[in-house]
């Protein structure tokens, strides 16, 4: 029987061993960081660097540039999008956040009430 | 039952005010024909002294055109913060802009004056395009542009 025993509590204790990092990893927890074993496997993650397979970066601009009619001291048309590269989607390289993706400036104009809408037609 | 009605008369009367300081405005640009492409516009308020009060909306997001919006960029300095959730695409040439903001009633009636400053490739700078002071009795009111902007309302 204390034979039994012991060997229940083995298996136990080596189940949960094994199992609760694992599970662990799986299970964030109530503010959204991950558990204390997890962290070990989160630590490695961030240290591997995020590296960009497409050329694309900077491609546009280029394009932008070999234009004849368009110069950078010019103003656009509707192409907005076209050599931003995505930074100004969060207001980045100078450019301002677009509406919507942040709240209006704190210029004591604004109320509380409905972020800004715009459409053109 | 009296604490709970007493509570309930404090919370709608500290509502009621945040409600009422502050409603949405939309403001509607239509542009001219001018045949060119796409036109940056800056609006923004001033005080009664003139003073540049703040930034209502930026058509155009990129800053390296803001120069062209003279006026508006003199009172800035061109700091995108001032248009941070407040900028959209530019506006083409005979279309029409409607923008909706929830505005400060302490802006109507009180001495300010909006401005809109308008810049298309290739064409002339317009500063102040449009200025109109914002009043009770203004809203709805037609006003004209000056070289892009064909009219311009805004209303309560």
């Amino acid at each position: 029987m204390r034979k039994t025993l012991t060997l229940l509590f083995a298996t136990t204790a080596l189940t949960a061993a094994i199992g609760f990092p694992a599970w662990s990893a799986m299970q964030p927890s109530a503010d959204g960081s991950l558990g204390a074993i997890a962290t070990l496997f989160e630590e490695g993650a961030q240290a591997m660097p995020l590296v960009l397979a497409s050329g694309k970066d900077g491609d546009d601009d280029h394009r932008y540039r070999k234009s004849p009619r368009r110069g950078h001291d010019d103003v656009d048309d509707d192409d907005d999008d076209d050599d931003d590269n995505g930074r100004s989607s969060r207001g980045g390289a100078g450019n301002p956040a677009p509406a919507g993706m942040v709240a209006p400036p704190q210029n004591g104009l604004f109320g509380n009430g409905a972020p800004p809408k715009a459409q053109v037609n | 039952m009296k604490p709970l009605l007493a509570a309930l008369a404090l919370t709608t009367a500290l509502t009621v005010p945040s409600l009422a300081m502050a409603r949405p405005v939309t403001l509607t640009a239509t542009l001219n024909n001018y045949g060119g492409d796409g036109a940056y516009l800056a609006l923004y308020v001033t005080d009664s002294s003139g003073k540049y009060a703040g930034s209502l909306w930026m058509a155009g997001g990129k800053s390296k055109y803001y120069q062209h919006l003279t006026d508006w960029y003199r009172a800035t300095n061109g700091d995108t913060a001032q248009v941070n959730g407040i900028t959209g695409a530019s506006v083409g040439a005979g279309r029409t802009l409607k923008i909706t903001l929830d505005l400060a009633d302490a802006l109507f009636d009180a001495g300010y004056t909006l401005h809109i400053d308008a810049a298309a490739e290739n064409m002339r700078e317009s500063p102040n395009e449009v200025a109109v002071p914002l009043t009770t009795a203004g809203a709805g009111k037609t006003v004209k542009g000056r070289r892009y902007i064909a009219n311009f309302t805004y209303g309560r």
